[in-house]
């Protein structure tokens, strides 16, 4: 048993003990954040099914109350049920006449079909943003073949990058985060930019072209760079001030509940050596003087470099 | 020889056996205000969607370790504030440690002057702990700085310090009736 006085003293350093605990935490959070996200994520992997058991009476609310509102304006719904109707029949006509001429020019340019990347749905289980980042935990079930780096969309648009893998859970970085960056092309002006959160609904663009600035209201895309493939619809330009274009995004990163998270793979756009770059073997001097080394080889292999000059 | 029995054992003919069901009733009813951070801290991981989600789970830890601390310290051990400060840390995802060691400091801070904050009346308890919310949500926002080597708006740990700042009187007032009543060991 400890005396009094030993009692006294212990009680008295176990706050700046537990302090310098929490100081060795912070640092471990300033050098190794992976190990910490990693706890983090294991504990969200573990709460996912208790998350969608608390958020469950939340979204049957939402539905009634959709409903209820529904039902109060039957009428005004269903006409413009039907003017949106005939508007979609119009653009799938066009849709379907666009494919087809679309599949004949690839036939014609002898086009080599682009892989079809794999996708996984998961919805999401957990906004972990916090004050100082955006980010969303999504449940994308066991088995699954999410790598670091694959690319996250909802119905309408992208929405970021996979930044952690677990188990069950993979954490997605939006577009609009703090570290996001992201290699973008402007549809109308053909410009290169590059998309850069900033915290705030509306990511901001930055290093476009000084000559080519982006016009207001034109499409901005991805573009293809490593595991990013082009084309990808973000959102369109607007300038919030003079000389600021920030781009609106297409997805909704306020209210986010099914996610699309797409494997395009990494080694797609990987550049093939040029003939021109190939280092060239030094040839032997004057080779053709005199007899030739190992002539009687019946198929000499062709020098390097020859082909193609 | 009066003298000798005149001071009776205290309480000795109104306090109840101890029974171990007694004994668990008041262990719960200590550990009430821990329970409390650590349960809110969970429910506000779900993804509900109301704004200021993460910035509620600082400020209501923040809140209850302050009023506990300093109104009754017993049923707020510095270890039952690192185990709080522990699962806020695991189920939010802002940098690591610094709800911790806010919380440690605020205890630290709150515990060594209960004495002259128990004495102080609610407004001026008031205004001590909001200097601590904005100090230790500058903390944060400076180690955000840190971590990404560049000056961000320090408007959303404004945010949190206001709301920190702002929950407390309700607070404060739901912890004055669990002192008296769901959370007084005494009373079970």
């Amino acid at each position: 048993m400890l005396s009094i006085h030993a009692r006294q003293v212990l009680a008295k350093a176990v706050l700046p003990i537990l302090i310098l605990l929490a100081v060795g935490l912070v640092l471990l959070g300033l050098v190794r954040r992976p190990a910490v996200d990693g706890v983090r994520l294991m504990a969200t992997d573990f709460m996912a099914p208790a998350y969608h058991g608390l958020v469950w009476p939340q979204e049957r609310v939402t539905v009634w109350l959709m409903d209820l509102r529904g039902a109060t304006d039957l009428a005004k719904e269903n006409s413009r049920l039907r003017e949106e109707n005939r508007a979609l029949r119009h653009w799938y006509d066009v849709a379907v006449a666009l494919a087809a001429e679309n599949g004949r020019l690839k036939k014609s340019l002898h086009w080599i079909p682009e892989t079809v990347p794999q996708y996984v749905t998961g919805r999401v289980t957990r906004d972990d943003g916090g004050p100082y980042s955006r980010a969303v935990l999504l449940d994308v079930g066991s088995g699954h073949q999410v790598r670091i780096g694959d690319v996250a969309l909802d119905a309408a648009g992208l929405l970021g990058r996979v930044t952690e893998v677990g188990p069950h859970t993979v954490r997605v970085l939006m577009i609009n985060d703090d570290a996001s960056r992201i290699p973008v092309t402007l549809a109308a002006s053909h410009g290169d930019a590059i998309m850069a959160g900033d915290d705030t609904a509306s990511p901001r663009l930055i290093f476009y072209p000084q000559d080519h600035h982006p016009v207001e209201g034109e499409r901005v895309e991805t573009r293809g760079q490593s595991t990013m493939p082009a084309g990808l619809p973000v959102g369109t330009v607007h300038y919030s001030a003079p000389n600021r274009p920030v781009v609106v995004p297409d997805a909704d990163l306020d209210r986010l509940d099914i996610v699309r998270v797409f494997d395009y793979g990494d080694d797609d756009s990987q550049a093939p050596d040029a003939p021109g770059r190939v280092r060239i073997k030094k040839l032997p001097q004057n080779p053709l003087t005199g007899p030739l080394p190992f002539s009687w080889l019946p198929n000499l292999p062709d020098m390097p470099g020859r082909g193609g000059q | 020889m009066v003298a000798e029995n005149s001071t009776p054992h205290l309480h000795s003919a109104v306090e109840p056996r101890q029974t171990f069901r007694r004994a668990l009733d008041m262990a719960a009813r200590a550990a009430m205000p821990s329970l409390f951070v650590m349960f809110c801290a969970i429910l506000l991981s779900a993804p509900f969607g109301i704004p200021g989600q993460a910035q509620l789970q600082f400020g209501i830890a923040m809140c209850t370790v302050w009023f506990w601390a300093y109104s009754r310290p017993r049923s707020m051990p510095a270890l039952a504030v690192f185990l709080c400060g522990l699962v806020v840390e695991i189920f939010s995802f802002g940098p690591p440690g610094t709800v911790l060691l806010s919380l440690l400091v605020i205890y630290g801070v709150a515990h060594h002057w209960r004495y002259g904050l128990s004495r102080l009346g609610f407004i001026a308890g008031w205004l001590i702990f909001s200097i601590f919310a904005v100090l230790a949500s500058f903390f944060q926002w400076a180690l955000v700085c840190l971590h990404a080597v560049a000056l961000l708006s320090p408007a959303p740990g404004l945010f949190q310090a206001a709301l920190t700042i702002g929950i407390y009187p309700s607070l404060t007032a739901l912890f004055v009736w669990g002192r008296r009543t769901f959370a007084n060991p005494d009373q079970a």
